[in-house]
């Protein structure tokens, strides 16, 4: 096997370098075979998605040895505009360990959802042009994490922010998808336009686009303009990834959009956010470690976090409430990624990743549903259990994943996250950091209950007798599979977390630490020297390191083992002894009324004071024996289905009464009316509104920046 | 031996349930104070449950009218095997005052099969106590009898 | 090699593990019932009472309601008394425990929610209106009980983790180990008014009589377990006791761990005493004074005033009292 792997790394030699354009380019070539070809053949078209989308994986797939495992980096020129002097002039790609991670990522995801959409978009109207615009979204999210030029980052963000855009309304009979779609264009557009402005105010300090000679020039150019470009970055980046206060948009986009573009939206397109913002604090301007940032952007985490969680818990419709938590996930991994800690770090790339698995599951289960009943309304959904049992085993591995049950991923991630924050809280002596692990943890429980809620509204409880007919059934195999996938990554990622550490995160996080590494791949060995960047001390990873699972789960295994088997011998015989019982009760009938009657007679006299009140309502024996059970009433009664089998409704005939997504929770929600309702005034679906809150948190971020920085 | 073990507390162990059929109230307020620290049935492991899918005793009181039939009927096919019914006072073995009124079905007999009986208008609380603890005998016997019908059976078959 | 694993196998099956956990669980719960009897001058049932609960319950019938998920409604109970086993497992109890890792107060954490969901998911699946009712309180009981038990872990996490490099431990065997070399954790000032916090959170963690509004059988028909008889219903109840036993371990193990004398039978004997002591002050004394609390009542005060009590705590601490 090791044979092999050499002999395809000796066989591509320094082809290897460019790998990363094939990906992209593969992408959007893709796009373009598909608007051309796309409408003669449908299998044409599936095969051509389907081998633009895998070779890209395939490519990141091979680049995890040279870059992941021995700490290459791979640089590259377009058009070998390689730089003049010391000044960069052509575009680059560089891509290491960091971006890769990222790559790898997109890559699965945007596969993913190649293969769901075969059979989740047939019943949709001019597929090339979902595909086309699937595929440039794509091919634009590889070039963003990929690319070493800070101009080429913004190119991206706009192909992304078109192509969404166009994508979020490309149902457009749906209520509220162009709402949707107008909205995203309006404030995104703010978001491109500030990244724009950041990176222009850059460009006229520092004179060059590449991210490399950037971070090799800034720590020398630090300036009240470099602060102010900062918060810009900052904030673009961070409306792409919809944090606080940005995250109504993604609510309103991904409620109306396809769930296999939802779950691109929220579990990539944010992330893209989020590399991005890694990349600005990390290595661009390398001032995570300032207290002033790490605080603010952990303490940002948390808000968005915290916010979104509880607007998740109010709402109504599957779909909407998924894309709020998709933000309060995006806070944990901000929040870890505040830190400025090595741990941290890891915590923060292992939750992003994590939340990429389950959030897609979550999307794609949402999809399914919607696909099989054409509904998202949680009132009015209910028991589909027993209709699309699959969908629901997948709908609690990612339920459990998203609420860190153990032993699923977002347990592993979590779990990491709480330790470095109070770590890092007892190394600063900050109590931010204390109020923050608590907001964390309430957060989780907050969301298993939001998913509880899901659960009980959505598959448990009681069938509505809507969707109570033959038309709705599981959904079809190819859909199921790419579930699968991601639902067993979910649990493998839980199980063996120290594998994924190993290979994935330490290297992804030790190259956001080693800015060093990254300028002189570029540049040319020395140039980082010589701009006075000193080689940062790459922080040991504590003690700590991750949770070991595996040792207790197999015991958890044995153990519900054992008790299964007690349980199956304890009641086995219970079924039988029950029918033959009353079989002889039934023959037995009208004696049996006899013999009991006579019997009681002497059970009253065990109190003997009462025996003379007792006696003058007691009947007479004779009367006794005329008295048969009047087995029509009864029969009458119980007619139909058994009733011993129908739930108990206190003695009412058992009915259609689902306990829905509204009733849940519904005292927390009346004590917490106050908070409920100042959520819902802000929250008021206007974009006017949104777009000051964008320009707020504009105006807010510069204003700290040039304070503090 | 588990079995056994099974058999000796199901009379350790007996959960009510309580259905009123149109009962005045008194034969409730009765078996409530059944519970209360002066007679403490719960020392003998008496509990009243909520519902009547954990119940091994069923207690009912009142004349059975006409509106309570069918959910009486209902509830009491929900018991899950074996239990003991209990008829509570006067009511529902005769009809007591309502007898011969069109408002009500009983009695008790005529729908179930009831293996203990406690009669007074209202019954003590001792007598209630001693009605259990008798039922909770009989539920024991039931529990013999299931098993023993069940080897029986498998005697048949083999 | 063979004796090492059947040494393994007589520490999960026998002491500390299943055996010893379920009997306990069993214990305290039938003395917290006489205490309770004897408090309202009552006789009170036999100590023995959750068992021969537990044993009547298998030998009934098992019914499975239409409308129910079949494998969900059979399999959570049995999962959920799985996982408490497994936290049981992390709480050392004179001596160390079975199992450790770096950070098992979070697992445990996790785990008892973990048990938690698994009897609402249950619920769910038996498909009654009652069941939907008891689970949406159950939830809110435990959003309400997160936030204080959350405070008390830090604070002692933060207390006991004073000696070590990172200045703050989430393991289990640092906080014993802690507790040997210094005080025991209740014996700080600054650490009383989160043991009573701990106090209060471990009747809603349980679910015992004051704060049993999932399972209110006057007004929900038993809620969560409305559907559920035979073998199921007593793995419920007898999760219930054994969550009796984590609770008082896990606090006698936060608060009080740490005492050896050497011997392992007598440490055994005097944390059993402990958290019979636990029992009586946590479960007996509110179920033998207070009625039942409503549900938005035990939420404000798992807010206000515990959580307080478990702030002042994690502050006193913080501040290096």
């Amino acid at each position: 096997m090791t044979q092999l792997f050499d002999q395809f790394y000796n066989f591509v030699g320094t082809d290897i370098n460019h790998f990363p354009i094939f990906a992209i380019v593969t992408l959007f070539l893709g796009a373009f075979i598909i608007a051309i070809v796309g409408k003669l053949n449908k299998t044409l078209r599936n095969v051509i998605v389907f081998i633009v989308t895998i070779i890209p994986f395939l490519l990141m797939l091979s680049l995890i040895k040279p870059i992941m495992i021995d700490g290459g980096v791979i640089n590259y020129w377009m058009g070998n505009w390689a730089p003049v002097g010391e000044w960069a002039i052509g575009i680059g790609l560089e891509v290491d360990a960091l971006s890769l991670f990222f790559g790898l990522i997109v890559t699965l995801a945007v596969f993913i959802v190649a293969i769901y959409s075969f059979t989740y978009m047939n019943r949709d109207s001019s597929l090339e042009n979902y595909y086309t615009l699937f595929l440039m979204l794509s091919g634009a999210l590889l070039g963003l994490v990929l690319t070493g030029d800070l101009f080429n980052i913004f190119v991206m963000i706009e192909i992304m922010t078109m192509t969404e855009v166009a994508l979020t309304a490309f149902r457009v009979d749906y209520d509220g998808a162009l709402e949707g779609a107008m909205k995203y264009m309006v404030v995104g557009s703010l978001g491109s336009s500030t990244v724009l402005v950041g990176i222009a105010m850059l460009y006229s300090q520092l004179h060059t686009l590449n991210l490399a000679q950037i971070a090799a020039s800034l720590p020398s150019h630090q300036n009240a303009v470099t602060a102010a470009a900062f918060a810009f970055l900052f904030i673009g980046f961070a409306s792409k990834a919809f944090l606080f206060p940005f995250h109504p948009l993604e609510a309103d986009v991904n409620a109306v959009a396809p769930a296999s573009i939802s779950m691109i939206i929220s579990g990539v397109i944010t992330k893209c956010g989020v590399y991005a913002i890694i990349r600005i604090c990390y290595i661009l301007f390398q001032n995570i470690e300032l207290p002033a940032v790490s605080i603010s952007v952990t303490l940002l985490g948390a808000v968005s976090c915290f916010i979104c969680v509880t607007m998740a818990f109010n709402q109504h419709n599957f779909r909407r409430l998924l894309a709020y938590h998709s933000i309060s996930q995006i806070g944990y991994v901000i929040m870890a990624v505040g830190l400025g800690s090595m741990f941290g770090l890891e915590a923060g790339l292992f939750h992003a990743v994590n939340h990429t698995l389950f959030k897609g599951l979550l999307f794609l289960t949402a999809g399914a549903v919607q696909y099989a009943t054409g509904s998202a309304d949680l009132d009015k959904l209910g028991g589909l259990v027993k209709k699309m049992p699959q969908t629901c085993a997948l709908f609690l591995i990612g339920a459990a994943s998203i609420s860190g049950l153990p032993p699923f991923n977002g347990f592993a991630s979590k779990w990491m996250i709480y330790q470095s924050v109070f770590e890092k809280a007892s190394e600063t002596g900050n109590f931010v950091y204390v109020i923050v692990v608590v907001v964390c943890l309430l957060c989780s429980v907050l969301t298993l209950a939001s998913f509880i809620k899901v659960a009980q509204s959505v598959f448990f409880g009681q069938l509505n007798p809507e969707f109570n007919k033959p038309e709705v059934h599981e959904v079809p195999v190819v859909m199921q599979i790419p579930m699968w996938i991601l639902a067993g990554l979910c649990v493998l990622f839980g199980v063996f977390p120290n594998f994924i550490q190993k290979y994935f995160l330490t290297p992804a996080a030790t190259a956001a630490f080693n800015v060093t590494n990254y300028i002189d791949t570029m540049l040319g060995q020395g140039t980082a020297a010589k701009a006075g960047i000193q080689q940062t001390e790459i922080g040991t990873v504590s003690s700590i390191g991750c949770w070991q699972p595996v040792s207790w789960l197999w015991l958890l295994l044995i153990i519900t083992c054992a008790v299964c088997l007690i349980a199956v011998l304890g009641s086995n015989d219970n079924k039988k002894h029950a029918t033959a019982l009353n079989a002889e009760e039934k023959v037995s009938d009208l004696v049996g009324v006899k013999q009991s009657g006579a019997g009681r007679l002497n059970n009253v006299a065990a109190d003997a004071s009462l025996k003379g009140v007792a006696s003058d309502h007691l009947l007479s024996d004779q009367e006794l024996i005329i008295i048969s059970r009047d087995r029509t009433i009864e029969d009458e009664v119980l007619a139909g289905e058994d009733p011993k089998y129908e739930n108990f409704f206190s003695g009412e005939k058992s009915e259609f009464s689902q306990v829905g997504g509204s009733d849940l929770f519904w005292g927390f929600k009346h004590d917490m009316r106050h908070y409920f309702n100042f959520q819902k005034d802000w929250h008021s679906g206007n974009v006017n509104d949104y777009t000051t809150y964008g320009v707020a948190a504009i105006a807010v971020t510069l204003v700290l920046a040039i304070l503090f920085l | 031996m588990f079995q056994k073990m099974i058999d000796d507390s199901m009379k350790r162990s007996p959960w009510i349930f309580h259905i009123n059929a149109g009962s005045c109230n008194g034969c409730d307020i009765e078996l409530v104070s059944v519970l209360t620290p002066r007679y403490d049935a719960e020392r003998f492991g008496f509990r009243l449950t909520g519902s009547p899918r954990q119940a091994d005793i069923v207690v009912v009181s009142g004349p059975i009218t006409l509106q309570s039939r069918d959910r009486m009927i209902r509830t009491l096919a929900q018991v899950p095997e074996p239990f003991c019914v209990v008829s509570l006072g006067s009511c529902p073995r005769s009809g007591n005052v309502f007898k011969g009124s069109y408002a009500i079905d009983g009695p008790l007999e005529k729908w179930t099969h009831v293996d203990v009986s406690v009669g007074g208008c209202t019954p003590k609380p001792e007598a209630i106590i001693a009605a259990l603890a008798k039922a909770s005998a009989i539920l024991e016997e039931k529990r013999k009898a299931m098993r023993q019908a069940d080897k029986a059976d498998k005697e048949k078959r083999s | 090699m063979s004796f090492d694993i059947l040494w393994f196998a007589f520490h999960i099956l026998i002491f500390p593990g299943l055996l010893f956990i379920v009997v306990m669980g069993v214990l305290l719960m039938g003395i917290n019932n006489k205490m309770v009897a004897r408090m309202q001058n009552r006789v009170g049932p036999p100590i023995l009472q959750p068992w021969y609960d537990f044993l009547k319950c298998c030998g009934k019938e098992t019914i499975i309601p239409r409308r129910a998920q079949k494998f969900v409604f059979i399999g959570a109970p049995i999962l959920g008394f799985a996982v408490l086993i497994t936290a049981a497992l992390f709480i050392p109890f004179g001596g160390s425990s079975v199992l450790s890792s770096t950070g098992d107060i979070v697992v445990i954490l996790y785990l008892l929610t973990f048990c938690s969901v698994m009897s609402i998911v249950g619920a769910a699946a038996s498909g009654s209106p009652y069941a939907g009712v008891g689970l949406s309180r159950e939830m809110v009981a435990m959003i309400a009980y997160e936030l204080p038990f959350v405070l008390v872990l830090l604070a002692v996490g933060k207390l006991a983790g004073s000696d070590s490099a990172q200045g703050v431990t989430f393991s289990l065997a640092t906080i014993t180990e802690w507790q040997t070399a210094h005080l025991p954790v209740i014996c700080h000032i600054s650490m009383i008014p989160a043991a009573i916090a701990m106090l209060f959170v471990i009747p809603c963690e349980i679910g015992m009589h004051p704060f049993d509004i999932a399972e209110a059988e006057t007004e929900l028909c038993e809620g969560t377990l409305t559907e559920y008889s035979g073998a199921p219903l007593g793995v419920y109840k007898l999760t219930h006791c054994v969550k009796v036993y984590v609770m008082t371990a896990l606090f006698t193990a936060l608060f009080m761990g740490g005492i050896t004398t050497g011997m392992v039978v007598v440490d055994v004997l005097i944390k059993i005493l402990v958290c019979l002591v636990v029992t009586f002050l946590s479960m007996t004394l509110p179920h033998a004074v207070c009625a039942r609390f409503k549900v938005e009542q035990v939420f404000k005060f798992y807010w206000t005033f515990v959580s307080a009590l478990a702030l002042i705590s994690l502050v006193l601490v913080w501040i290096g009292l």
